[in-house]
């Protein structure tokens, strides 16, 4: 019974952190309907960057995420701005290849600078843990990660739900063209959108950086894991994201307890094949094309 | 004219002298493997330092394997074919060295390897492929066998990457268990780069594994301490047969890593001629202490180069000389031997060490412990 | 009609000019650039039929690659069969491959079709990491002795030299160039190029999209085991990651980015690029130039950052050639080569 439990709950865990993964791929793809390929590597540079602020200025990584975030917004700003805004009418094709293209320019350049040694962040509670009692124990720098996100997370849903940009965002995915007609300025909402869906992403790697390795390639993993996350939740939501992610955290830890270490990748792999083949619009999501 | 002939002979005389040695260096100075690929590069750094003194000058030709295999494998291909070495000193990793082995032997030119555990690497007849370093066999019943020494251990759990040296390493360590009468009570291989292994973690604990046998690499090893702590498992003893339990990174950690007991074919501690000083020189060149891999590199290419010289940098020459040849140094006593099936290995003493207060402190063989182990492993705090 | 006989004399030449070379170069290194030209060549092709003509764009022919070298290797190493009956084997299991991840992923379009191929080709990745009786797991199949191919009793070649893998080589490139000609000037061209325009017009025409996408699988499937056989039996190592992995998809389908899709030449100017820039790289030639021409102080920082990490940075560069060729030539180099000659042609009027 202490092995389920405690299964569950690192699976909850990790799973808050994967959702922050998927909310920031889904109002991506809601808004401008481009697969971002280098999702992955974008949380890679939030990781680095928390890395590099720890060890230069001393200044712990959860607290960091208050300079993380901002950064990684204009960071997916100028992406968007830049690279991302001269394809948006082009085939899909193009897209997700000019994004892989710009996750390869991420992850090498920070391969020479850094080169590819994994590095840990220790930080002094990095092996700290909360006892819950019946075997159970609680990693304290994973609870600190889920509970920063589920704050994020609110404050996400206060933005969409009650600002004006908020709701002009939600306004653009649902309907571009009538957006703009109402007079949303449609590009200004893809560049917050891409903003917001990196400074997600940016914070995500700078939540797990205490509790994974750093290193140039680990971007691709969580890139799939986020394309997984957004199609079980439904593209476009975030609510979906929200619940795909703690969902395939469960399914992963459970997996590796039940079946083996080995296969639990492959068995979220199976599901996002399934859900793709039976329900395609995901738990939460609309169907569209 | 007397000038003149005096001049030539001088230079005929000099110049084998000043001839310098090519010899050959595949390793993985970049990718995950780098960390301790950084200790084999400095060790040979100082070798090559000291070999100067000597009077015997080496051209190295430095190849980077990135860890994997194919490009360790075109890597000798270039240095047997194209850079015409004399001999190579190298790789790092299992999966490379024996990839390079065969290669080596196709190609005549004597491979020495530093520090790779995989067994099969000698076992294969190779005339051309010298091992320095102990293999796994050693790593397995050296931990078991200390353990053995300190309590009563009845249950054992593996826990493993499951690349070749994962692989193997605790393949043989499974087998002498078998012989000892201690029960394996969990067996788990997780892919590299996991990093949760909680839920693996928390079912070891609950079958109650009075020993807990790891093999990782650097960042894993980390990881799975943290994450042991964690969900409190506590065994009679954390033994940590790979590399990443014997690096400074790990003994930084102290709150997970103290009394973790590990094997390492080498300490600054040990009474072989010069490797306490080679530990300080290190130390002051280098600005971190030496793991084990730097000191299987230094005294490798030291008996590589001194070999080369010796037989006129000549490839047949020198594979006979290593063969034949026996040494004292950094590393005790050296001689490549064939026993038990192994071919020109050096059978080597393996020391089993405890992190003690964030230090690597030598516990067994006895002649060598500088503190006595800390069995069973204390309560997690 | 003087043009063709051009063009043809020129690829003669051309042919018989590669066919000669192992005669008159005897560096293994040349031979070697030459077989990953080859290899290279070979993959592009594959992926061409399915991603240029028929506009399926899977980014999980990894896994096809991996089939076909792990099934070669697996029987050469366990059961000594020799790989010139090996890759049949290795045919006949990414056929079926083919098929199953067809039914799959067919059924999916756009970016759901690309999700999925990917999401395939993991599975196959890590199921070879699981299923160690049957592929070793991680630890790989090592295999560097190569059974002498023999004619009744005369031994052709003992496969010691480069010169045999030069020649299987660039078979391999014949083969794939060939398949792409006839792909190209048949029906089936056809049916394939309208299933790629608009898939449902083609549908409402009478095509059966089913059919065709999946023939076009097969093929595509087919010749890309076999480039992986020989991968497979050239480098006489094989692992998950490096036969199976994502970098391997995404490599492939870059040779055709870059050199064109939809074109039979466009693979080869897009290998003509990678190849030579990436070895260049790989092998310090390109700072090796700079110290050479003076531009780069040899023992300056800057030219010890570049000795030690310029190697590292083909892929930095591939990166770079796709954003640029998606940004400014989404056609890939034969596209823009072709526009040029349509411009030039319309201003000499």
């Amino acid at each position: 019974m202490a092995v389920f439990l405690q299964s569950l709950i690192s699976g909850i865990l990790i799973g808050g952190v994967y959702a922050l993964i998927g909310i920031g791929l889904t109002l991506i793809f809601g808004v401008m309907r481009v697969i971002n390929f280098a999702h992955g590597d974008i949380l890679m540079v939030g990781m680095y960057l928390t890395y590099m602020i720890f060890t230069l200025l001393g200044i712990d990584p959860f607290v960091s995420v208050l300079i993380t975030f901002p950064l990684m917004f204009l960071f997916g700003g100028f992406l968007q701005k830049v690279f991302i805004n001269r394809v948006l009418d082009a085939l899909a094709q193009n897209q997700i290849l000019l994004t892989i293209g710009l996750g390869l320019i991420m992850s090498n350049t920070v391969m020479l600078i850094f080169t590819s040694d994994y590095k840990i962040l220790s930080t002094s509670y990095s092996s700290a843990t909360i006892k819950v009692g019946g075997g159970v124990s609680v990693s304290t720098p994973l609870l600190i990660s889920f509970l920063i996100t589920a704050a994020i997370t609110a404050a996400l849903y206060w933005f969409l739900l009650k600002t004006d940009t908020g709701q002009a965002i939600r306004a653009t995915a649902q309907d571009r063209d009538a957006a703009q007609l109402m007079g949303i300025n449609v590009k200004r909402m893809s560049i917050i959108a891409f903003g917001l869906g990196s400074a997600l992403a940016g914070t995500a790697g700078a939540l797990i950086s205490p509790t994974y390795y750093i290193f140039p390639q680990v971007g691709s993993v969580f890139t799939l894991k986020a394309f997984v996350i957004t199609v079980l939740g439904g593209m476009g939501s975030v609510v979906g994201a929200t619940l795909g992610g703690v969902l395939i955290g469960i399914t992963e830890s459970m997996s590796a307890v039940y079946i083996s270490s080995g296969w639990k990748d492959v068995v979220v792999f199976v599901l996002f094949l399934l859900v793709l083949l039976f329900k395609p619009s995901g738990l939460m999501g609309k169907s569209r094309t | 004219m007397r000038k003149h002939l005096l001049a030539l002979s001088a230079a005929l005389v000099l110049t084998p002298c000043l001839m310098a040695q090519k010899i050959g260096v595949i390793n993985s100075m970049s990718g995950p493997e780098a960390p301790i690929g950084e200790n084999i590069t400095n060790g040979i750094k100082l070798a090559e330092e000291d070999l100067k003194k000597k009077g015997v000058n080496l051209q190295l030709v430095w190849e980077d394997d990135t860890g994997k295999p194919q490009i360790s494998m075109s890597a000798m291909e270039k240095l047997a074919t194209r850079e015409n070495v004399v001999g190579v000193v190298g790789p790092y990793t299992s999966a490379c060295s024996n990839a390079v082995a065969k290669l080596a032997e196709k190609y005549h030119v004597p491979l020495l390897i530093p520090a790779a555990a995989k067994e099969e690497i000698t076992r294969q007849g190779l005339a051309h492929v010298f091992r320095m370093n102990a293999p796994a066999d050693k790593y397995a019943s050296s931990l078991i066998d200390a353990a053995a020494s300190l309590g009563k251990p009845k249950t054992i759990a593996f826990i493993y990457e499951n690349t070749d040296f994962g692989t193997s390493t605790s393949k043989t360590a499974k087998d002498y268990v078998a012989t000892k009468g201690i029960q394996v009570v969990a067996d788990v291989s997780y892919p590299k780069g996991s990093a949760d292994y909680r839920s693996t973690l928390a079912q070891i604990k609950s079958k109650n594994p009075d020993l807990v046998f790891m093999v990782s690499y650097v960042a894993d090893a980390i990881l799975l301490m943290r994450q042991s702590r964690e969900v409190g498992l506590q065994p009679q003893a954390f033994l940590g047969a790979g590399a990443g339990f014997t690096t400074v990174e790990f003994a930084k950690e102290r709150a997970i890593s103290d009394n973790v007991i590990s094997c390492t074919q080498w300490t600054d501690d040990v009474n072989w001629p010069g490797a306490k000083d080679f530990g300080a020189r290190y130390k002051a060149k280098f600005g971190k202490e030496p793991t084990y891999h730097a000191a299987c590199a230094y005294a490798s290419m030291i008996i590589m180069a001194e070999t080369a010289k010796a037989s006129g940098s000549d490839r047949v020459k020198t594979r006979a000389a290593l063969k034949a040849g026996k040494w004292n140094g950094i590393m005790g006593e050296v001689k490549f031997a064939d026993y038990d099936g192994f071919t020109n290995q050096n059978n080597h003493q393996m020391l089993v060490q405890q992190i003690i207060a964030g230090k690597y402190e030598t516990v067994l063989p006895a002649q060598f412990a500088t503190k006595k182990a800390i069995y069973p492993f204390p309560k997690w705090k | 009609m003087n043009k063709t006989i051009l063009k043809s004399a020129f690829n003669l030449l051309l042919l018989v000019g590669l066919l000669i070379i192992p005669r008159y170069v005897e560096s293994p290194y040349a031979l070697h650039m030459m077989i990953l030209l080859f290899m290279s060549v070979a993959q592009g092709q594959s992926w061409n039929i399915l991603g240029g003509y028929a506009g399926q764009h899977s980014v999980g022919h990894a896994a096809y690659f991996g089939v076909g070298a792990y099934t070669t290797m697996m029987l050469m190493h366990s059961k000594g069969i020799v790989p010139w009956v090996g890759v049949w084997a290795g045919m006949a299991a990414v056929v079926v491959v083919a098929l199953i991840i067809g039914s799959i992923c067919f059924r999916l379009r756009g970016p759901y079709f690309v999700l999925a191929s990917i999401a395939v080709a993991e599975i196959m990745r890590l199921s070879a990491i699981n299923l160690t009786t049957l592929t070793n797991g991680a630890e790989g199949i090592l295999a560097t002795e190569i059974p002498a191919f023999k004619i009744g009793a005369t031994v052709v070649t003992d496969f010691v030299t480069k010169v045999p893998f030069y020649y299987i080589g660039l078979f391999l490139v014949l083969l794939t160039l060939g398949v792409t000609y006839w792909v190209q000037h048949s029906k089936l061209g056809y049916f394939f190029q309208a299933i790629r325009e608009d898939q449902d017009a083609a549908h409402s025409l009478g095509i059966n999209i089913a059919l065709y996408k999946n023939i076009g699988l097969v093929i595509s499937a087919v010749l890309t085991s076999l480039a992986g056989s020989f991968y497979g039996i050239y480098v006489g190592f094989v692992d998950p990651p490096t036969v199976l992995g994502l970098d391997v998809s995404v490599q492939i389908m870059l040779i055709c980015i870059i050199g064109g899709m939809g074109t039979i030449w466009g693979p080869v100017l897009g290998s003509l690029i990678l190849v030579p820039l990436s070895e260049a790289l790989r092998s310090n030639m390109v700072t090796d130039l700079l110290v050479k021409i003076g531009m780069v102080n040899a023992d300056s920082r800057i030219g010890i950052f570049l000795k030690e990490n310029l190697s590292h940075a083909h892929v930095l560069l591939y990166g770079i050639l796709v954003v640029l060729v998606i940004l400014f030539m989404p056609d890939g180099l034969m596209g823009f080569v072709k526009k040029l000659a349509l411009r030039r042609k319309r201003e000499a009027v």
